[in-house]
This record gives structure tokens, C-alpha cells and sequence, in this order.
């Protein structure tokens, strides 16, 4: 990451831009846990742990609020250009994309918290495998994406990708399976609620670690590719019709 | 005069209002392939070529300060050039009005084309105050005759063989305007042009360069010597005369080149490093040569 940030004639500067990458990747890795730690949470009715999930979600606020105002103040005092003004915008738009990925976080731990209050028994058991497998993944990509961030490595962007697809594709699958568990017993509809919220949880944390990747394409390309997906979709249907 | 024409082959300084069957072609804003630092993104849809330095190189005695410029100017529109002290932006510019005649023992090599009529403005055979007629500028520091504001503004036209006083008054009153300064200056025209702000002589100066029309203006750190309103408004009017005449500026501030102009050029080492719409190379330069120098990672 240094080769990218340092070399400033204005030693401060190099250290502001580079501090700025550190506490955002500070804050990412913190993200990462705590996807994990609420998983376990609601698999494990784990009142400890979910609490845990709630402090840390305020750190995280924090953090996004300090990084951000450091971005402002950077831009006011600094007028950062090139790749420079990339790393600030880039930082910036990411650790609003990780401060959601908290919040998601914060709602599996929320449902740990309200299923362990109830002393039900957390999801089903048939769901803990996909629980866990997603996130498990949700969890890697993230770190994956932050990792990409602190290197300024946009060619990790198409792991990140790659893994949210797997992800939508697992949340797929463990849907149609929580349907069928709905429709033979009606007895559980309550948990698998949770579990669905839960699930939908970890894929938006999928979708926040694809859109952290692609900040990282930005700040290291100039290239917008937030939305070359879905053009690229449209072109195909157009062909199509 | 010390300087010296060595492009083979140029027709120098051919007709001024004849334009030779190629010049169309010429002024359409694609570079022509040996223009390699120009064929960046910068091509704009609609967009006139007014100028083109063609090999463009320039020594002062033995020491050669450009080496072969190949850039395009285009019409109506901002082209800022940045670059570290002594990379040759500013004999670049001086070079567009001929400003290194004056100093002995200087050489031009390569052709600075004026359009659209092919008029090679460093050709030896063109006489350096035509030059001058067509191309005006725009010092560092302010340097209004020591005349009143109306006789600064009315002396090029008075040059230029314009008799009848009430055209004159017509052409300083547009062209005070045109400046920005008119409605602070219309009251005491016969006032010296010394005794304004360092912000209303440099705007009395450009008065003075636009009253004659010329079809390109030339900047040499325009505001350097002055305040930030003052250097605001200079800004402002670059951006209004932009719909009327071609603009270079040379400038140290780097946030004004990414303010005021449309296209940038950053020169090192009297060469051309990189030429791009001026929002591309703020961005996401090509260089990283253009990076370095603009994120101040330079010396």
C-alpha cells in the first residue's frame, strides 16, 4: 500500500492518506468479525456473544464517523487529486459500505439476542449448515475486500465477486429448503423468519464486501464498474428482443 | 535578430487569407499520428484546431529549453500548461507571440501553425509584430502604461491605424467590459491606469490585450501577484472569454489550471509529458510522471 500513498513532498500528507487506508481496513477486519461472532450468536444461542456483536456495532460507528471526517478534512485542507483524491473518495464511499454490513450484523444479533430471550431453540438444525457455510463465506469476502483495500490490488475485485455469487447462490438454495420447512411445519414459522432475515442479513453483507471490491477498482483504476453488470444484463436482453 | 527558422520544407509564413487546400483537414481535433503525447482522450466532438506546434523545439544559446513540442491548441476553448519550474511551459507561451526575439542568441526549430489560414507564427520571414496583432498577452504582474485607464485600452487601437475618436471610445468601452471592469472604471477614464488595485490593472491589462481582438490570449500566471478575490474574479473572466477567444495559461497553481481550463498539458525536461481533457488528467492520469507532479511527489 505504500507505494501507492507515500513519496508526498509533505510527509503529513503521506501519513493522513496512508492512516486514512489503515483505520479503514482497521474497521473492515472488525466487520469481518463481526459476521462471525453474530452467526455463532444465533447458531449458539449465545447471549455473550450477541452482546458483544451490539458494543462492537458502536465502535464501528465511530470509526465510520472519524474516517469520514478525516476524508473531509483532507479534502478542504489538501485538495487531493489523481490518485489521491481516488484513495479519499474511495475510503470514504467503503466505510459506508462496511458501516451497513455492521448494521447487518447488529440485526443477526438482535434475533440471537430476541430467540435466546424466548428460550426457543435458534433456527432449525437443518439450518444451521447453510448458516454457517454463508457466513462463513460472507465473512471471507468481506476481509478479502478489505484486504484488496489496504493493497490498493484491484484484481482481487473478481474473487470478491466471485464469492458473492456463491453467496446469492447458497442464500437461493437455502430459501427454497426453509419452504419447504414452513409448508410441513407451520409450528416453526417463527424461526424460520429469523433464519430468512438472517440469511438476507449475510447476503447484503455479500453485496457490501462486492461494493467495497469495487471501490478498490476505483481507487486504483479510475473505473467505475459499480454498475457494468447490470448494463451488461440490459445489453443482453436487448439483444434478445 | 538572433532567431533562426530551421524547419525544412515549411512555406513560411505563406498568405495570411489564403489557406492552402489541406488546411481543413488539419483543423479537425484528431491528432495526426506523429502528435503522440496529444492523442490522449482529449479529442472533443465539434472542436476546432486554432493552433498547432509542429516539432517545436527552442534553444537559448546552447541550452535547448523545448524539445520538440508536438501539442494542439484548440479554438474558444482553456489550455492551462503546468509543470515544474523550468520545464518550459513559459517559453512555450512566449514563444506563441514571439517574446524570444527580443533576447539574443535564441533559436526556433519546428513550425507553432495558426489557423485557419497556415500562418507559421515562428517562421523567420514572419515579422514578430504581426505576430503580435493576432496573438495577445497577459503578463505575471500587472504592467498597466503609466497613461490614463482609456489611453492604456485605446493605445493598440490607435496602432492599429483606428482614427475616429468616437470608434476608439466604442472599442475601449467593449473591451472594458469584456473585461470586467467597465462599471468600475467608467467614471474616472481619464484616472492613471497605476492607480488601480493590483486585481483592476491586471483586468485593465487584459482590456488592453482583448481591444484588439486578438484570436489568441496568452496568460503567464495571470494572478500570481495577487489576492485570492481578486484572483477569483481573473478566473471568472477566463471563463467568460472562453466563448470568444482561445486561451493558454501558464500557472503554478495547479487547482486553477484544474479550474479554469478544458484541456491541460504537462510539460518536464521542455518536452510534453501528457495532453488530456483537464477533468481525465486530474482524475486518473495516463503518466505516472503527470501523477507524481500534480499529487506533489516531486523533488
Amino acid at each position: 500500500m505504500d507505494e501507492i500513498v507515500e513519496g508526498h513532498t509533505v510527509k503529513a500528507y503521506d501519513g493522513a492518506l496512508s492512516e486514512l487506508r489503515r483505520r479503514a481496513h482497521r474497521m473492515g477486519m472488525l466487520v469481518s468479525q463481526q459476521v462471525e461472532t453474530a452467526v455463532r450468536a444465533l447458531l449458539e444461542s449465545d447471549r455473550e456473544a450477541a452482546e458483544l456483536v451490539l458494543q462492537r456495532e458502536q465502535q464501528i460507528n465511530a470509526w465510520q464517523s472519524e474516517i469520514e471526517a478525516e476524508s473531509f478534512r483532507l479534502l478542504a485542507r489538501q485538495a487531493p487529486v489523481a490518485s489521491d483524491l481516488r484513495t479519499v473518495l474511495a475510503v470514504s464511499r467503503a466505510v459506508t459500505d462496511l458501516e451497513r454490513a455492521g448494521d447487518e450484523s447488529k440485526k443477526i444479533a438482535r434475533f440471537a439476542l430476541a430467540s435466546a430471550g424466548r428460550g426457543a431453540t435458534g433456527p432449525s438444525r437443518v439450518m444451521h449448515r447453510p448458516l454457517r457455510h454463508m457466513a462463513e463465506l460472507a465473512s471471507e469476502s468481506m476481509r478479502v475486500a478489505v484486504d484488496a483495500l489496504d493493497r490498493g490490488d484491484a484484481a482481487v475485485a473478481h474473487e470478491v465477486a466471485r464469492l458473492d455469487r456463491e453467496i446469492d447462490q447458497e442464500f437461493e438454495a437455502a430459501l427454497r429448503q426453509l419452504m419447504t420447512v414452513a409448508m410441513e411445519r407451520t409450528r416453526l414459522l417463527k424461526p424460520v423468519f429469523d433464519t430468512v432475515f438472517a440469511l438476507k442479513s449475510l447476503e447484503r453483507i455479500g453485496d457490501h464486501a462486492k461494493n467495497v471490491a469495487e471501490h478498490v477498482v476505483f481507487l486504483v483504476s479510475g473505473a467505475d464498474v459499480r454498475h457494468a453488470g447490470a448494463a451488461r444484463a440490459a445489453a443482453a436482453r436487448d439483444t434478445q428482443h | 535578430m538572433s532567431t533562426e527558422q530551421t524547419s525544412p520544407g515549411t512555406p513560411e509564413g505563406g498568405p495570411r487569407h489564403a489557406p492552402p487546400p489541406h488546411a481543413a483537414d488539419g483543423r479537425t481535433a484528431t491528432p495526426r499520428p506523429e502528435i503522440e503525447a496529444g492523442r490522449a482522450s482529449a479529442s472533443e466532438e465539434g472542436v476546432v484546431v486554432k493552433s498547432r506546434a509542429e516539432n517545436l523545439s527552442f534553444h537559448y544559446g546552447p541550452v535547448q529549453a523545448l524539445k520538440g513540442l508536438n501539442i494542439e491548441i484548440r479554438e474558444k476553448r482553456v489550455t492551462a500548461l503546468i509543470g515544474p519550474s523550468g520545464c518550459g511551459k513559459t517559453t512555450f507561451l512566449r514563444c506563441f507571440n514571439r517574446m524570444h526575439d527580443l533576447t539574443p542568441g535564441t533559436r526556433y526549430e519546428g513550425r507553432i501553425m495558426l489557423y485557419p489560414d497556415d500562418f507559421d507564427l515562428v517562421a523567420k520571414t514572419v515579422d514578430p509584430i504581426e505576430v503580435r496583432m493576432r496573438i495577445g498577452m497577459v503578463f505575471q504582474k500587472p504592467n498597466p502604461f503609466p497613461k490614463s485607464i482609456f489611453e492604456n485600452v485605446a493605445y493598440g487601437l490607435r496602432v492599429r491605424g483606428m482614427r475616429s475618436k468616437l470608434r476608439i471610445e466604442e472599442e475601449v468601452e467593449k473591451a472594458l467590459r469584456r473585461a470586467a471592469i467597465w462599471d468600475e472604471v467608467k467614471d474616472r477614464l481619464d484616472g492613471s491606469g497605476l492607480s488601480l488595485s493590483g486585481g483592476q490593472q491586471q483586468r485593465l491589462c487584459i482590456a488592453r490585450a482583448l481591444a484588439t481582438n486578438p484570436e489568441i490570449l496568452l496568460f503567464d500566471e495571470p494572478t500570481s501577484a495577487l489576492d485570492p478575490i481578486a484572483t477569483a474574479r481573473i478566473e471568472e473572466l477566463i471563463a467568460e472569454l472562453r466563448d470568444q477567444v482561445t486561451v493558454i495559461i501558464v500557472t503554478h497553481n495547479m487547482q486553477q489550471a484544474a479550474r479554469v481550463s478544458d484541456y491541460t498539458a504537462f510539460m518536464y525536461l521542455g518536452e510534453l509529458i501528457e495532453f488530456d481533457n483537464t477533468s481525465k488528467l486530474f482524475t486518473n492520469p495516463s503518466k505516472k510522471a503527470t501523477e507524481d507532479y500534480i499529487t506533489g511527489r516531486y523533488g
